[in-house]
């Protein structure tokens, strides 16, 4: 019978301000005009009152009546902690008495949950993986295994380049292009790579608590604990990576789902009942052994059907503003500008290329959901205008 | 089945949206084997033609085009005598054997109440404008107001071209949602031409519901960061006070009024243009958006426009918020890939906003009440 790994990751972006033509060039406190701190604040605030703080209370609760069976993972992105200083440092505080537990792995990615990984240099990517590191050492005296990049982009290159710092594991989808027959339950080794470790994601069973766990059109509607940990118990493999946004609770599905009282009992169910066991990412690296070779020369992620990068770069638009992000960066890394290249960094959160996909159909609901923007064009000339600014800045210094 | 439409205006005499869509839509609905009379005023020169089916029949004479809300002053003797005079001739002349009138607007309302009662048959009535549009939020004028009400009272069905001139019936009209049915307009594909210069354009009649000044506004802004050139095509009582605002605005020398226009002409400028914009303080739909997209030109439109309920590949902005239409008019004649985007995705999807459709959804409403 397969382990259960469950992860979640936690994220908030910077959202930004309205920002026109006529802004640009102004000499205004830039990082006062790029983003909207009041709607970030409202966001964030209702977020954590919906989902950060009675999850983590649960999940406290859950770990210490487990006596430690009950193992969960994180990933907490440099902006989330961000906005943790700045609103609501109980909400910091409330992760670090889970961590203190011994039953929380928090695992790596890029500070900004930006597309670095896409650049053709991978030193800013380096950089920001290193950033993130040593700012979840200072908070939580810890030190990561395992590296997820943003929304679990993977190809060959990135994880050539996340083993050469020096993890053991990473994070992504456990999608038929790159599986194909194989099960997402095992985990696998890159190509050409010497002791990296790959774990999978498996999709559907975490996109029925993710995605389907509300919907009534689903055959399967409701789900309960019960049911789920039977379809967890009932899967082949060594380990059923169950890995999801942290929001699912309480906020993208909300309390009167039932969705609390799910998490509250699952635990119960694959214990007691079923008689697995929880790993971390980081357990489930060291104990386990890749059974075969992924060869991923073209990125993959879990975003979207696609379950590729055209989520951020799928259309002219958002091709033009990585272009223009790049370019920047390029400047601004001759420069010593600290406040610039901060900006910079904040403006590469993933987020703002996603505002910008037009993709049609399902998907593109889900990106309305999340979007603050009333269409991706909007979304464009603002974020345009903001890029023209911080470039105008970056090259008058 | 066969019907009695009664119009006002028919290619080639035509002011507005009103003649383009009783074109589109007989053509359509004949070609659903509807048989349709349709019934306009007889103008001095020529007569427009009919086909299989469809019939035009020209009733009475007129020199007026009354189409628009007039002003208060031309709001004379003649004006009212030929709008009656042409509905008690369609009331006298209308005979024979329909299964249903369809008749546009306020212009035709009283014609399609009395052959109803007359005939014993349905009322279709299609609401493209009310008087609550055409005045542009000020002083709406009772007498039409009166008209439109008891005509929409009376219709059996009311089609209305937009979910937002449904929502002008139910809330000034009291009409009961029930009885209305959204049918959007469709257009005919004008086909792309050459971009070579920056223009921006404004398409319309002159009046203060098409929010013509708006745009001279926004372009007075958008001139202090690109060079292009500003077209205001046609023509409307607002025009000398256009000119002046532009005089007054500094930007006369990049602002050309071109007057009325031929449709070859109209045809032309959408197509040499970067950008269209509909600032319409009110508008029932916004026949022109489409036009403009289908000759590849992406558009910025006002909120306040039926058109962009349908219409997801467009710009849309307040009509009053000028610095966010000049920040759009900048952005689309900046970036590229932004104008590339809009003006395929657009032309696309107005591919669907065929004339057919809207016949067939009209043949649905007939259906309901035959």
């Amino acid at each position: 019978m397969p382990a259960v790994c469950l992860y979640f990751e936690v994220h908030q972006p910077f959202r930004l301000n309205r920002f026109s033509v006529f802004s640009i060039g102004e000499r205004i406190n830039p990082a006062g005009t790029y983003f909207n701190h009041e709607l970030n604040e409202k966001v964030f605030e209702k977020v954590a009152r919906k989902c950060y703080l009675p999850t983590n209370q649960l999940l406290l609760d859950l770990i210490e009546s487990f006596n430690g069976r009950l193992k969960v993972s994180f990933s907490i992105t440099g902006t989330f902690m961000e906005y943790c200083d700045a609103h609501m440092p109980e909400v910091m505080e409330s992760f670090r008495d889970l961590v203190k537990t011994g039953c929380v792995d928090l695992i790596s990615e890029t500070y900004y949950h930006s597309l670095a990984s896409l650049f053709d240099d991978l030193t800013e990517f380096e950089e920001q993986v290193k950033l993130h590191r040593d700012t979840i050492m200072s908070r939580f005296g810890f030190t990561p295994t395992v590296f997820r990049n943003t929304e679990a982009i993977y190809d060959n290159r990135i994880a050539k380049k996340v083993e050469e710092l020096g993890f053991k594991g990473i994070i992504t989808e456990g999608t038929e292009k790159v599986l194909q027959w194989r099960s997402p339950n095992y985990l696998y080794k890159p190509v050409s790579s010497g002791n990296l470790k790959v774990l999978l994601r498996n999709y559907k069973l975490s996109d029925d608590v993710a995605f389907r766990f509300s919907s009534v059109e689903w055959s399967e509607f409701p789900l309960t604990a019960d049911k789920f940990a039977s379809w967890v118990a009932g899967s082949e493999g060594d380990v059923v990576n169950i890995f999801m946004d942290y929001e699912t609770f309480g906020e993208h599905q909300w309390p009167e789902t039932g969705i609390f009282e799910f998490l509250r009992h699952f635990p119960q169910e694959v214990v007691e009942k079923h008689g697995l066991e929880f790993v971390t990412v980081g357990e489930a690296v060291n104990r386990f052994n890749p059974v075969g070779e992924i060869d991923v020369p073209f990125a993959i992620s879990w975003a979207d059907t696609e379950r590729d990068v055209s989520t951020w770069l799928g259309n002219d638009m958002q091709v033009a503003c990585f272009n223009e992000l790049k370019e920047i960066g390029r400047m601004v890394k001759e420069k010593d500008k600290p406040e610039l290249l901060k900006l910079w960094r904040l403006l590469q959160t993933s987020d703002h290329l996603y505002y910008l996909s037009t993709k049609g159909l399902a998907d593109g609901t889900v990106h309305k959901y999340f979007s603050p923007y009333e269409h991706p064009y909007e979304g464009f000339i603002n974020y345009m205008n903001i890029l023209q600014d911080l470039k105008q800045r970056v090259m008058s210094e | 089945m066969k019907i009695a439409m009664i119009g006002w205006e028919y290619p080639p005499f035509k002011v507005g949206g009103l003649g383009t869509h009783c074109y589109g839509l007989t053509k359509a609905l004949a070609d659903l084997d509807v048989k349709i009379d349709f019934f306009m005023p007889k103008f001095s020169s020529g007569k427009p033609e009919g086909s299989k089916n469809l019939n035009i029949k020209e009733v009475g004479i007129t020199k007026v085009f009354p189409y628009d809300r007039p002003y208060e002053e031309a709001l004379d003797d003649d004006f009212f005598e030929s709008v009656y005079t042409y509905n008690r001739l369609c009331a006298e002349k209308i005979n024979g054997c329909y299964e249903l009138v369809h008749c546009h607007d306020w212009l035709t309302m009283q014609a399609g109440i009395a052959v109803k009662k007359k005939l014993g048959i349905p009322l279709v009535l299609t609401v493209h404008s009310t008087e609550y549009d055409r005045c542009g939020g000020i002083y709406p004028n009772e007498w039409f107001i009166n008209i439109e009400k008891t005509g929409m009272e009376n219709a059996d069905r009311i089609i209305a071209v937009s979910n937002f001139t449904k929502r002008i019936i139910v809330e000034k009209y009291g009409i009961p949602e029930e009885k209305i049915r959204v049918v959007h307009n469709a257009v005919s594909p004008i086909g792309e031409g050459k971009k070579r210069k920056k223009i921006v354009l404004f398409l319309g009649r002159l009046t203060i519901q098409k929010g013509p000044e708006f745009f001279l506004r926004a372009a007075k802004r958008v001139l202090e960061k690109e060079d292009c050139l500003f077209v205001v095509a046609g023509s409307g009582d607002l025009l000398p006070r256009l000119v002046n605002l532009a005089v007054k605005l500094d930007i006369a020398d990049k602002v050309m009024f071109t007057g009325p226009l031929t449709d070859e002409e109209v045809k032309h400028i959408y197509q040499i243009s970067s950008v269209y914009v509909l600032p319409s303080v009110s508008e029932p739909f916004g026949i022109t958006a489409l036009e403009a997209v289908s000759a590849g030109t992406p558009t910025i439109i006002s909120k306040t426009a039926g058109v962009s309920e349908v219409l997801k590949n467009s710009l849309v902005v307040d009509f009053w918020d000028v610095d966010e239409m000049a920040n759009k008019i900048v952005a689309l004649l900046r970036y590229k890939p932004l104008h590339k985007m809009l003006s395929e995705n657009a032309k696309k999807e107005v591919a669907f906003f065929t004339w057919d459709r809207t016949a067939e959804k009209t043949l649905e409403v007939y259906n309901e009440v035959v």
